[in-house]
């Protein structure tokens, strides 16, 4: 096995050959610190690469997988995390000069959970400053590049994630979403990402952007190692106010049932064709998907699209609203110490009025009833991930970014579980997802259709050229 | 509807929040804050007064309680 082989491997392989004693966690380990210095001066996924650490943790896992201490799929796999994260004793910045030398006393819930699963840090990932506005061009930390073409981004704001992932500087990542923030960089990176429903994952310990909207969640290179992250990080928590006391199921029992019959509601009308609409490329590519689900037994639905048309205004305006009042003093204080993208659109919420929030929460009621009542008729929905494949930072026209349909927010807004799987590539071999959305605590489903996609094609296997 | 505010409108405002911002910073700030309360003006139209809000108080969370 060759070195980059070795890199690439899923979780789930990764997971076989360290018990069949093929290689070490200290040889997967040291596989991504080697990449990571080979590489990431390229793309700038990592902020803080926690290396001894790393390797001080593999050690370990290495006595502890051969004394037959199993702890599990994830023992001894290397992870990194988006550095939203809190993490003891671990520098975490949000990608921001207001938190450049700040580090945590606590572990967040989820990274707490990851340790117990036996994982091995290997670092924290950057992303779009607090997880909010654009790629960071005034950041104390560079910008995160697109591993596939480095004139991209990378998409956001788990960038990081993405990034690591796709260049295969780590197994597994956390991403968190507030409107899109795991599902766009999955997209436009090739890679897949899940946002569990809002409670499935303590937020306990993660940087909030917008309390009401804000999910933390997995991404990796395949759906079965989503399904894998996921499983250990999801439950109840107590100290995550929003956290849902709900049964966490197996979530790869029914990876592999098929998809025959099932009901996939495509929400084209009123929606794709907003605005300056979807990409045609993406639209194209996306068609070809649900030609794909239906050769595997799922029928395609049409449906109105107008309800998730609005639910990017009601999302947009909690969003700015939540945000502003998480960092108000801070921007009171020292609003210079924000990059201009970020500081912009959170100031954005200290000019709406309380019955403007507000409208937007009871506006939230509305569109969750409208979308899922559709579930009447249909079990998933389906659309592209993001309406245009990753724009070349030269090109970036953040105004432009308001005018396409945005195809990430509504899940936000109902808190229903949506996962992004690669789905094809433009003609400059850029990525594009497939987004499934599923009923509130159905992440299953979502992997069983997502699965079903991914291994009818051969998209999660190409590779970036580094 | 909401009308567009003006930039020394914001720029009151601004001072009214606490927030001691450039008039460049203001300037650049104006679009923004002019579409985002366009937006939050265009839900008022579809909501009935029967509605309410997604997020209420709730005096006691069944799931918070802890066994006796």
């Amino acid at each position: 096995m060759t070195a980059d082989d070795l890199s690439y491997l899923t979780i789930s392989e990764a997971a076989a050959g360290l018990r069949r004693k093929e290689f070490s966690p200290l040889e997967l380990t040291k596989a991504c610190l080697a990449r990571i210095e080979a590489i990431d001066g390229k793309l700038h996924s990592f902020i803080t690469v926690t290396a001894d650490r790393a390797l001080k943790q593999a050690g370990e896992a290495k006595k502890e997988l051969h004394s037959g201490n199993d702890r599990g799929p994830l023992h001894g796999i290397p992870i990194a995390l988006k550095d939203l994260y809190m993490t003891k004793g671990i520098r975490t910045t949000c990608h921001s000069a207001v938190l450049e030398n700040w580090t945590p006393d606590h572990d967040a819930t989820a990274v707490a959970k990851l340790q117990e699963a036996g994982t091995i840090l290997l670092g924290k990932l950057g992303m779009h400053e607090f997880a909010f506005g654009g790629p960071s061009v005034d950041a104390p930390f560079p910008a995160v590049k697109n591993p596939w073409n480095t004139a991209h981004i990378p998409g956001g704001s788990s960038s990081g994630s993405g990034a690591a992932l796709a260049a295969a500087l780590c197994y597994g990542a956390l991403g968190s979403d507030t409107g899109g923030s795991i599902r766009t960089p999955s997209s436009h990176c090739g890679v897949v990402g899940i946002k569990p429903t809002y409670g499935r994952v303590s937020r306990y310990g993660v940087v909030p952007l917008s309390w009401s909207l804000d999910h933390a969640g997995p991404m990796a290179r395949s759906v079965e190692d989503c399904a894998i992250l996921l499983q250990a990080i999801a439950g109840y928590d107590a100290k995550d106010p929003a956290s849902a006391n709900v049964a966490v199921p197996d979530f790869r029992a029914q990876l592999k049932d098929g998809i025959k019959g099932l009901r996939v509601g495509v929400p084209r009308a009123y929606w794709f064709d907003e605005n300056k609409g979807t990409d045609p490329e993406t639209e194209a590519v996306f068609n070809a998907a649900l030609k794909i689900l239906e050769s595997l037994g799922a029928v395609i639905v049409e449906i109105d699209g107008k309800a998730f048309s609005i639910a990017r205004k009601a999302n947009q305006t909690i969003l700015v609203c939540e945000a502003y009042a998480t960092h108000e003093k801070t921007l009171q204080a020292t609003p210079m110490k924000f990059g201009s993208s970020v500081r912009r659109r959170m100031l954005e919420g200290a000019f709406l009025s309380a019955a403007d929030y507000i409208t937007a929460q009871r506006a939230r009621s509305v569109l969750n009833d409208q979308i899922c009542a559709n579930f009447t008729c249909v079990d998933v929905f389906a659309t592209p991930s993001a309406p245009r494949p990753p724009e070349a930072f030269e090109s970036m026209d953040p105004n432009e970014q308001n005018l396409r349909p945005n195809f990430t927010n509504p899940f936000n807004l109902t808190g229903l579980p949506a996962i992004s799987v690669p789905c094809g590539f433009t003609s400059g071999n850029l990525p594009i997802g497939l987004q499934i959305a599923a009923r509130p605590f159905e992440e299953a489903t979502c992997f069983r259709v997502a699965y079903a996609y991914e291994q009818a094609t051969e998209w999660h296997k190409r590779r970036p050229t580094l | 509807m909401a009308t567009d505010i003006t930039f020394d409108e914001l720029r009151a405002k601004a001072l009214q929040a606490g927030l001691e911002l450039a008039d460049d910073d203001l300037l650049k700030l104006l679009p923004g804050v002019n579409r985002a309360r366009k937006q939050a003006a265009e839900l008022r139209q579809f909501l009935s007064d029967a509605t309410e809000p997604a997020a209420t108080f709730t005096a006691l969370k069944v799931d918070k309680v802890s066994p006796p």
